[in-house]
């Protein structure tokens, strides 16, 4: 009989004990794994709200448009080249307009930016369809940061000045519709959003736009004149260097996971091997060489990591998966307000990170399977008959 | 602008119109600008004055004696405090330039930096440098009378006549004896009130009625606003050529 | 009986070994595992801590309401006085004052007159002092792209890209144009001496660094600056202890009437990052509870291993006349001890690693290609009381659980097949 007949016999006679240790080792696969997609996905929660709040698929820039430079406002925007308008009516892209202001909160002068953006766009998770409200004001959207800075909640109004295309100055009174709750600063600090056709009327900027959100969906974005398309890479270049140092963080907790598997498999094989001293002199008396001995066990160890496995797959595919896709909440802070953007961690499983971990514990199982039996080499049978050990 | 025009025609064609009926008419609000801007008069002048700045933390007085050469050169020279003293700023035309005397830098203020506040004041560089001459700018028609300060005064709306103007529209009330302005509204395109001039004192210079005292406020923040005191005023001064160079202010 | 027990633990070396080994290893990676966990939302927050807020910072009450906006007209005077009582009633952090600004840079040609001019935000800080924090807590020395540190007031660092951008070379005359914190504009000449980069856009457009006490004197700011930040010693952000000292500092110096008193805030809220923290923490809390869990069971399988062999020993004391409840108590009680052993071991050789994690961190720049952060790449890992008792639960509880359910074969099971156990 083949040793893995024979190992796999051995394990099924063991009965309770194997499947005990086969249910603990299975544990560890799916806490590794899940662990890690969790860290993962933590870390790139950064990135994907800040896809999802501002950047969608890529943005087209008016040339002149320099977001470091808030002062370049006054010269980066254009009407939308035909092919650009398409997009937009195709329900594509949507597009914003951006002018320097003054807000006057509390008869504080603050200067913020001012930016116009369709109610009905779909391309950003922002809630711009609250800006659809009737209201003698200027509706206007601002986030949580915005509203413990300016002190303006839901239902305030403040003065708005700005200066229209041709430099004249317009104040109107904005009416906070509402605050929306967001971890992504960059459509929160100092800025208000209005809608768009409001704020072409009042700055003289009809059919205008300083930049351009493309959906996700955009595969090839056309080559325009005047406008640069900027992709999702380049816009993201600096979060994703910030994630890349904290993901490298979280490697080293897989470590302590899989030591933590290590040694779940370890101690089962050892006391194996420790107890069946004598089944292991009987088997050296029957004619098995040592290097079948050893094989024998370390077949059996690294058996239970495959059944192991399968018993993972079993409940952790469901599992993961359905993790996977509901992603996990961000917590309700105690004194949440605003319109809460819906945030989740997704959980980010490569492929990479399953089947690298399966195949680490496999092999690491199999070493530690392996390195007990070696003091089997060192057994004289006639001990090991007696359950000695040497 | 049409409907800039059509606000001007139709009361001026009242205005005649009444004329010719025989009833009491309101002057031509553009002739009233018009010797608004001659008491300010075109000639040279060289004067002193004092800003008060209001802020937060407390007020500042900055004196400069400034050379005006007709409408759109002039040169300052900053007399007090001492932080400030010694700077000065030359504007000839719609350009501004500074020169700091620490650095020993002459330096072009342009584009951005003209609406940045001066000294930390409600007015910004922009607003110094503005036309002097508001018949340039605005087209003016009456709406009624007032008394401000005890004088009677025509009350003046006044509508931007190009695009690019930065107020839309100015309401001032000009004293009918001695066509001064006492009091200047700034609105904003949408008619909200930016800005206000107030008048709190006029003196007689050299056969001409001076604002001696006036308060500017940014009226959307809530502050004390800018004060100007004119210190002393010579018209018709004799000022050489040069000092209106770039060359000027390194001296 | 305890003592017996203890003895026989101790002298039966093959024996009880392997168990304490066990559980000695489980513990320890509880206490490192935690610990790393525990560090994670300090290296969230190190960037906005040293960029930005530090850990706790201190600022008139009025700056802090518009801090956005950097109102230097509104900044704190009397900021001498300010770091004496901080560095007083608050030694376990270090103290800095640092002041924001934001001006046009303006570099001359011979003349005098305007070559290149562009805006910039400018960060004074403390360069020049002998026990100043800054140099070492932004890495400004290794951070050097071209040139060298300021060693004289009036000199500036300036970021590369900015630097390009001017076309200016070291040593060359800036000119800043700023505003005095009273509004008056304020000219002054400086000389570029290095560049540096923060590896983010934003601060890497057009920054420079100056140091403070010129900028004080520049911008008529004399004893006077924007905020004071203040940094944990232990390099860790513990947000309990950071609103704790909030909480003192602004009872015996902040005073609600007074716009221009000081207020001290935390990280947390001042960098509108609590939500993201929030998170991390709680998600944090959970993956520790899961390992923990997961580590009892393999434990608690362990223990329950390590009795299920005894069987045969069990048998020949029952044979022998023991009384079941006796015997059974006396393997919880051994089971405990060992749990007991290998959790303090466990414990002492985590919280060694740990500790070391915490001081020296983990430098991770060899996993990153270009690091160009100028914040040292290193990860630490933050030990605190709990760190000290969490390999217990495992340890203790875990092994005690599963002697206790194995230890009820003996409940179970007849005395011959005990034996018969040991013939195995």
């Amino acid at each position: 009989m083949t040793l893995f007949k024979l190992a796999f016999r051995n394990l099924i006679g063991a009965g309770l004990r194997t499947w005990l240790n086969v249910v603990v080792l299975s544990f560890s696969f799916v806490v590794i794994i899940w662990m890690q997609g969790v860290l993962k996905g933590m870390n790139n929660q950064a990135v994907t709200s800040l896809v999802d709040a501002e950047y969608a698929g890529g943005q087209f820039w008016h040339e002149n448009y320099d977001p470091y430079d808030p002062l370049s406002l006054q010269d980066a925007h254009g009407k939308l080249p035909d092919e650009l308008k398409g997009l937009v009516e195709k329900g594509k892209a949507t597009p914003v307009l951006i002018i320097q202001g003054t807000a006057y909160p509390e008869g504080r002068m603050m200067t913020l930016l001012i930016k116009g953006i369709d109610p009905e766009q779909k391309i950003i998770s922002l809630p711009s369809s609250f800006l659809n409200e009737k209201t003698e004001e200027i509706p206007a959207v601002i986030g949580n940061r915005m509203s413990e800075n300016t002190g303006l909640k839901a239902g305030d109004t403040v003065t708005l000045r700005w200066r229209d295309a041709n430099g004249t100055f317009d104040a109107r009174d904005a009416l906070i519709v509402q605050v929306m709750r967001t971890t992504v600063q960059s459509i929160d600090q100092g800025q208000v959003w209005i809608p768009l056709e409001r704020l072409r009327e009042l700055s003289n900027m009809g059919g205008e736009a300083t930049l351009l959100i493309v959906g996700r969906d955009i595969s090839d974005p056309p080559q325009v004149n005047g406008w640069e398309f900027k992709s999702l890479d380049f816009l993201v270049k600096d979060i994703t260097q910030l994630v890349k140092t904290k993901t490298s963080g979280s490697s080293i907790f897989y470590v302590i996971l899989l030591l933590l598997a290590m040694l779940a498999i370890f101690d089962t094989q050892v006391l194996s091997i420790f107890r069946r001293k004598k089944e292991i002199g009987t088997l050296m008396a029957m004619g098995f060489t040592r290097a079948k001995v050893i094989g024998l066990f370390t077949i059996e160890g690294a058996m239970h990591a495959v059944l192991a496995a399968l018993v993972a797959a079993l409940y952790g595919i469901p599992f993961l998966t359905w993790f996977a896709k509901t992603g996990w909440p961000l917590p309700e802070s105690m004194d949440s307000y605003g319109f809460a953007l819906g945030e989740k961690i997704f959980p980010v499983y490569s492929a990479g990170l399953v089947i690298g971990t399966t195949l680490l514990i496999l092999l690491v199982t199999t070493l530690v399977s392996f390195l007990p039996t070696r003091k089997i080499a060192k057994l004289k049978p006639t001990d090991a008959l007696r359950g000695k050990s040497s | 602008m049409k409907h800039v025009i059509r606000i001007f025609i139709f009361p001026l064609i009242l205005m005649m119109t009444a004329g010719l009926t025989g009833q009491e008419q309101l002057p031509d609000g553009d002739w009233i600008l018009e010797k608004v801007d001659e008491n300010y008069g075109s000639d040279n002048k060289i004067m002193t004055a004092t800003m008060v700045i209001h802020g937060r933390r407390g007020s500042r007085e900055v004196t400069s004696k400034t050379w005006v050469k007709g409408d759109d050169q002039s040169f300052t020279e900053y007399l007090a405090p001492p932080r400030e003293k010694g700077t000065k700023m030359l504007k000839l035309g719609d350009q501004l330039w500074m020169y700091s005397p620490s650095t020993d830098r002459t330096i072009q203020i342009s584009g951005h930096m003209l609406r940045q506040s001066v000294m930390g004041s409600d007015l910004s560089y922009e607003d110094m440098m503005e036309d002097p001459k508001l018949q340039n700018m605005y087209s003016a028609q009456v709406t009624g009378e007032e008394s401000y300060m005890d004088r009677p005064c025509w009350v003046l709306e006044l509508t931007s006549m190009k695009e690019d103007i930065a107020y839309h529209s100015r309401k001032i009330w000009v004293d009918k004896e001695r066509f001064v302005a006492l009091k200047e509204d700034r609105f904003a395109r949408g008619g909200k009130l930016l800005k206000t001039t107030e008048v709190k004192k006029v003196e007689k210079m050299d056969n001409r009625w001076v604002p001696t005292h006036a308060l500017f406020r940014d009226v959307l923040k809530s502050g004390q606003g800018t004060e100007f005191v004119v210190g002393s005023m010579e018209f018709n001064a004799e000022i050489p050529d040069y000092i209106f160079t770039k060359a000027a202010l390194r001296r | 009986m305890i003592r017996f027990l203890i003895k026989g633990v101790l002298r039966d070396r093959a024996r009880s070994l392997f168990p304490v080994l066990t559980v000695t290893a489980g513990v320890f990676l509880s206490v490192v595992g935690f610990s790393w966990i525990n560090g994670i939302q300090s290296n969230w927050v190190e960037v906005t801590a040293i960029y930005n807020t530090g850990h706790l910072r201190v600022m008139s009450r009025a700056y802090a309401d518009e801090v956005e906006q950097v109102p230097n007209d509104l900044a704190y005077i009397g900021v001498d006085q300010l770091l004496g009582n901080l560095r007083q009633d608050f030694p376990e952090l270090i103290w800095t004052p640092r002041t924001k600004f934001g001006g046009l840079l303006d570099i001359p040609d011979e003349k005098g007159e305007t070559k290149v001019q562009g805006p910039c935000m400018g960060m004074a800080l403390d360069l020049l002092s002998e026990d100043s924090p800054e140099k070492e807590l932004l890495n400004l020395k290794d951070s050097i792209i071209r040139g060298r540190l300021p060693e004289d007031p009036d000199e500036i660092l300036i970021t590369e890209e900015f630097a390009q951008r001017l076309g200016i070379s070291m040593g060359e005359t800036a000119t800043l144009i700023s505003a005095t914190m009273y509004g008056s504009m304020s000219i002054a000449n400086f000389t570029v001496t290095g560049t540096v980069r923060f590896g983010v856009t934003a601060m890497d457009r057009s920054t420079i660094i100056a140091d403070i006490s010129e900028i004080q004197r520049v911008l008529d700011m004399e004893n006077t600056a924007g905020e004071v930040l203040g940094f944990f010693k232990t390099n860790l952000y513990d947000n309990e202890q950071a609103e704790e000292i909030t909480e003192r500092f602004n009872a015996k110096y902040s005073d609600k009437e007074d716009e221009f008193s000081p207020y001290m805030g935390t990280l947390l809220k001042q960098s509108g990052m609590e939500d993201i923290l929030g998170m991390v923490d709680m998600y944090g809390e959970v993956i520790i509870i899961v390992f923990i869990v997961v580590m009892s069971i393999v434990l608690w399988n362990a223990g329950l291993m390590g009795s299920l062999r005894r069987y045969g020993e069990i048998g020949v004391r029952l044979a022998i006349g023991e009384d079941k409840g006796h015997l059974y108590r006396s393997l919880i009680t051994e089971s405990l001890i060992i749990g007991f052993i290998g959790s303090v071991i466990g414990t002492m050789l985590g919280l060694l690693v740990s500790y070391y994690l915490q001081e020296t961190g983990i430098n991770i720049a060899f996993m990153m290609k270009d690091s160009t952060l100028m914040m040292s790449d290193t990860f630490r890992a933050d030990v605190n009381a709990v760190s000290h008792y969490i390999g217990f639960i495992p340890g203790l509880a875990a092994t005690f659980l599963g002697s206790l359910f194995s230890g009820l074969g003996i409940y179970k099971r007849k005395t011959s097949q005990l034996m018969k156990e040991l013939e195995t």
